[in-house]
């Protein structure tokens, strides 16, 4: 996707839609995390209080999806390149 | 009034919303299909136990071939559609 065809007018528009749709999805993101942990780690409520081990499991499961979702990132980058790249016609 | 190969023609320094809206609604696209990659690719790979928080050599390696595997099925059922649609059209 190249923003050569866009005069400076389009690009300036184009800029402030994507960092609003990027803050968006960070919000989606951060909600989606934090269930899927909840989900995955807190099942025992005898006590208002975060376990030591359900506070570790949280801890872990935000750590892992970050890196997860890096790696998918970088992945999905380079096949993306190859799809694109497979259509020259398509800009 | 000069018409450009794409359609709607720009007035200089002006904003061309047809164009604008196809980028937009291409990036709109893109970012939905990261966003089930990561859920599904998590769903699928990453074992909901998170005793550490970094990925092993299996989760990471998992990773890879599940957003090959997506992109693949993206694009068969693309195609699959596409042929769906050519045939139905002259009907």
């Amino acid at each position: 996707m190249d923003f050569s065809q866009f005069n400076s007018a389009e690009q300036a528009h184009m800029t402030k839609v994507i960092e609003k749709k990027q803050m968006q999805d960070f919000m989606r993101m951060y909600s989606s995390v934090v269930e899927r942990c909840f989900n995955s780690c807190c099942s025992d409520f005898t006590s208002k209080a975060l376990s030591s081990k359900e506070e570790q499991c949280v801890m872990n499961c935000a750590d892992k999806f970050l890196k997860h979702s890096e790696r998918v990132g970088a992945r999905f980058a380079e096949l993306n390149a190859d799809a694109m790249g497979s259509q020259p016609g398509k800009h | 009034m000069s018409f450009l190969g794409r359609g709607a023609s720009t007035p200089a320094g002006g904003v061309n919303h047809e164009r604008m809206e196809m980028a937009i609604n291409e990036i709109e696209m893109i970012t939905d299909v990261f966003n089930r990659i990561v859920s599904s690719c998590h769903n699928k790979c990453i074992s909901p136990r998170y005793s550490e928080g970094d990925l092993n050599k299996g989760e990471s390696v998992c990773i890879d071939r599940c957003v090959a595997k997506f992109f693949e099925v993206n694009k068969k059922v693309g195609e699959k559609l596409q042929s769906a649609g050519a045939n139905a059209a002259p009907s």
